[in-house]
């Protein structure tokens, strides 16, 4: 008996790693997508790090709660509105172009369009300075100009 | 067991003897800021001379200070509290020295022993070459010393000790002990010092109307030294996080990194409008101000780290000491400068003319255009979010998405002025010679980016983008190199490999600048690759399993149990099975510490990294493991020793520089 309990007890192990030696693990497909929002969202309880980068309890929770929501078949835009319904605009990644974070929108473009134009009139400023000023000409100068294209045509 | 350690009397005599001097150092900084003014107030040149004997003088005493306290940490003296803070006995030698610049005190007086270093050697290459020039000079930093050891001596001393006696010390951060963490500040501080050396030269400049022809020359090298060495530490930063923080990436837009990047970048503006001055004689006051806003911007990048306002504005603003001190330092420094900058900053005229839109000094205003805008950019996404929470209270994060919208842009004309701009000649270009040689450049661009938006399936807009100008400017790189090896070749006839090399050697600060061109090209290239085509996998793995991401096969081995001298760690098998090389991520845990450190495991070659990170254990004897398949990678670290190459090239001109400076006057 007790032989044959080892023999099986054995028996059962080598099986088992055979089974496992070498198998192919793929990562969980919900996974990704999980990431894919967490990504999106901050945590809120560290220094500048996304819900899929911290190993933080909240973030840690966040997952989880996304992962629900995945299972629970909603979207993306849906699981997001979810969050920021309970901590605000703060929650995303990415400020939204609404309330303060329009500012960081349109400072940019402003900022680009202010210093490309003080550049261009600087540029056309300093280049009309340089450009020589047209003689003018006596009147017997012009006398004569105005001979020569006469006999020109 | 630790016994409790007997702290000898001679150590104690040292750090009192250190910290004595640091304050004597104050004494003396004062008397090289005050002395040039009276010595002009009185008109006696030999009492503004006098700051030349204060500055070495400051850098011997601050220097006793530092060894002191470097000796405090290698004797473990725990009756200092700043070591008692970040040192403990089994630290390793190496970090014990490192831990001097481990946190808030130690790093700020590492910053102002840098600044009496830089000041030194200021003082004794000028006490000759402009000995009037010289005391102003000194006098300008003298006030920043000032500025920097009252900060240090009377709100945050690394001096303080501490009683009763601690058996043994707290940890220096695991994160910081590591190689490139080691030498990243001081890389990063002679970078941000650096720049105090053109702010001094200009703001004497300013108040002493010396002609801009004679000290921009001057300091050209200065810039290009401190640009060098932020470049260096920003880097080393990069590598750092990319090894040790564990999360794939290395750089994550953090406020951190912002402040190391702003004056990075303001300085890179520097270093191309210098040449626009010393070659063509314009752009005088926009130096001026360029110069001051750098260094304005080393000075914020320094607080803005090490004041603790970015992990809590409100601890920051309520602090009645630090905080309080630094504002009113930082406004005094600005209004000073900035003052003194409207009051006096038009004392001379441009002297020559622009010709025409398309020459070389027109693409150099419009370069520091794009950089002063990447810089403003990059200021507001990191000083808007903290306004905002100081003044109303309202949370809005700024993180690494918004960056990337707002920076890739402006980066890709950057690349794009750079295929450009070195075709161009100064004054005025030809248009039909120029469009010849852009031809095959445009071409080589334009058909890279097709060819990447056709095979490689990006899923972006900025990959064939970004390649497409990286190309086009990797092409006229070549195309201006081959035609002055060209000329080289028929007019000298020379062989080969011969003109390929005197081509660089004789024209040293041209092509130094190509090379670091070249090497800013190779990081884009790597940038490219990892930040778009990385692949990641997360899996559950047991012992034998094998996963497969982006192309690659990884077999789970072993996990083992490590202990080393200041830490345990766990450390995990994985096996490339293609090749055959083994990978080790660690979990680490280090004395002192409540949380384990992830150490990843990497295994590089120069067109990937399989990058490796143990995450945490799962049900039944399986671990999490994130796989990440980071391309190019290496083209970031190999691109940045090609920058640094190229930057010593240019600097190695100088001999020849002054040669034929003087010839000229002759």
């Amino acid at each position: 008996m007790r032989i044959s309990s080892k023999f099986v007890v054995a028996l059962f192990l080598s099986i088992f790693s055979i089974t496992t030696f070498g198998a192919q693990v793929q990562e969980d497909p919900l996974e990704r997508q999980v990431l894919e929002i967490a990504k999106e969202l901050r945590c809120a309880v560290c220094q500048n790090q996304s819900v899929a980068e911290s190993n933080a309890d909240l973030a840690r929770d966040m997952r989880a709660i996304i992962r629900e929501q995945l299972q629970a078949g909603k979207s993306k835009p849906e699981i997001e509105q979810y969050f920021v319904n309970r901590y605000g605009n703060y929650i995303l990644m990415k400020p939204p172009a609404e309330g303060p974070g329009a500012m960081l929108w349109v400072m940019p473009a402003l900022f680009a369009v202010m210093l490309a134009f003080t550049a261009f009139f600087y540029l056309k400023q300093r280049r009309r300075g340089s450009l020589p000023t047209a003689p003018t000409l006596s009147a017997k100068d012009r006398a004569l100009v105005d001979r020569a294209r006469a006999d020109n045509q | 067991m630790r016994q409790p350690r007997i702290v000898s009397t001679t150590a104690i005599n040292l750090i009192e003897l250190g910290h004595f001097s640091a304050h004597l150092a104050l004494v003396v900084a004062l008397v090289q800021g005050l002395a040039p003014l009276l010595g002009r107030g009185v008109r006696e040149p030999r009492l503004a001379a006098l700051s030349i004997n204060a500055a070495v003088l400051v850098f011997i005493l601050t220097s006793i200070g530092a060894v002191t306290l470097v000796h405090a940490f290698l004797t473990s003296n725990f009756s200092v509290q700043y070591v008692a803070q970040h040192s403990n006995t089994i630290l390793p030698a190496i970090y014990k020295f490192a831990a001097l610049w481990g946190g808030h005190e130690g790093s700020l007086y590492l910053w102002v022993w840098i600044l009496t270093l830089y000041t030194l050697v200021v003082a004794w290459y000028g006490r000759t070459r402009y000995p009037a020039h010289v005391p102003v000079i000194l006098a300008v930093q003298g006030w920043i010393m000032v500025g920097f050891f009252g900060l240090i001596l009377f709100l945050s001393n690394p001096f303080a000790r501490l009683f009763p006696i601690p058996s043994d010390g707290n940890d220096l951060n695991p994160l910081l002990q590591d190689p490139a963490m080691a030498i990243h500040p001081p890389m990063l501080y002679l970078g941000y010092v650096g720049f105090s050396v053109p702010f001094a030269f200009a703001m004497t400049a300013l108040l002493t109307k010396w002609k801009s022809e004679l000290w921009v020359g001057l300091i050209r090298r200065w810039v290009l030294i401190a640009w060098g060495f932020l470049t260096t530490g920003i880097l080393l930063g990069g590598w750092w996080a990319y090894y040790e923080l564990g999360w794939g990436g290395y750089w994550a837009w953090d406020p951190v990194e912002n402040a190391s990047f702003m004056p990075w970048l303001l300085g890179t503006a520097l270093v191309h409008s210098i040449t626009v001055q010393d070659r063509r004689q314009m752009l005088h006051t926009w130096n001026i101000f360029l110069t001051i806003s750098t260094f304005a911007l080393s000075l914020l990048g320094t607080f803005l780290v090490r004041s603790g306002v970015l992990s809590s504005v409100h601890a920051f603003a309520v602090d009645p000491g630090r905080g309080a001190y630094i504002l009113i330092f930082m406004t005094t420094v600005l209004a000073v400068s900035f003052g003194i900058f409207l009051a006096k900053g038009r004392y001379q005229e441009a002297k020559e003319e622009i010709t025409s839109f398309l020459s070389r000094e027109s693409l150099f205003v419009w370069n520091n255009v794009v950089f002063a805008l990447a810089c403003v950019c990059v200021l507001l996404g990191t000083l808007y979010p903290l306004a905002l929470d100081a003044l109303y209270g309202a949370k809005i994060t700024v993180a690494a998405p918004y960056f990337n919208t707002v920076m890739v842009p402006i980066f890709l004309v950057v690349v794009l002025l750079m295929g450009i701009g070195p075709l161009v000649p100064w004054r005025k270009a030809n248009v039909e010679r120029l469009g010849q040689r852009l031809l095959l450049p445009v071409l080589a661009g334009v058909i890279a980016a097709i060819a990447m938006a056709i095979f490689m399936r990006p899923l972006h807009w900025t990959g064939p983008t970004a390649l497409g100008l990286v190309i086009f400017a990797l092409g006229s790189l070549i195309v201006d190199y081959s035609r002055a090896v060209r000329v080289r070749r028929t007019q000298m006839r020379e062989s080969f490999w011969r003109a390929l090399l005197k081509t660089v050697s004789m024209n040293r600060r041209h092509y130094g600048g190509m090379i670091v061109h070249f090497g800013i090209l190779v990081v884009a290239l790597g940038l490219i690759g990892s930040g778009l085509f990385r692949a990641e996998s997360t899996v559950t793995m047991a012992r034998g399993d094998i996963v497969e991401v982006g192309g690659e096969r990884l077999r789970f081995d072993d996990l083992q149990e490590l202990r080393r001298d200041n830490y345990a760690a766990l450390q995990a098998k994985l096996t490339l099975i293609d090749s055959g090389r083994a990978i080790y991520p660690e979990k680490r845990r280090y004395p002192r510490q409540q949380e384990f450190m992830t150490e990843s495991g990497i295994d590089s070659t120069p067109l990937r990294d399989v990058y490796i990170v143990l995450a945490e254990p799962a049900e039944g004897n399986r671990w999490a493991v994130h796989v990440y398949v980071n391309p190019l990678v290496q083209f970031i670290w190999i691109g940045g020793a090609v920058i640094l190459s190229g930057l010593l090239v240019t600097l190695s001109n100088r001999r020849r520089a002054l040669k034929a400076s003087l010839s000229s006057e002759i």
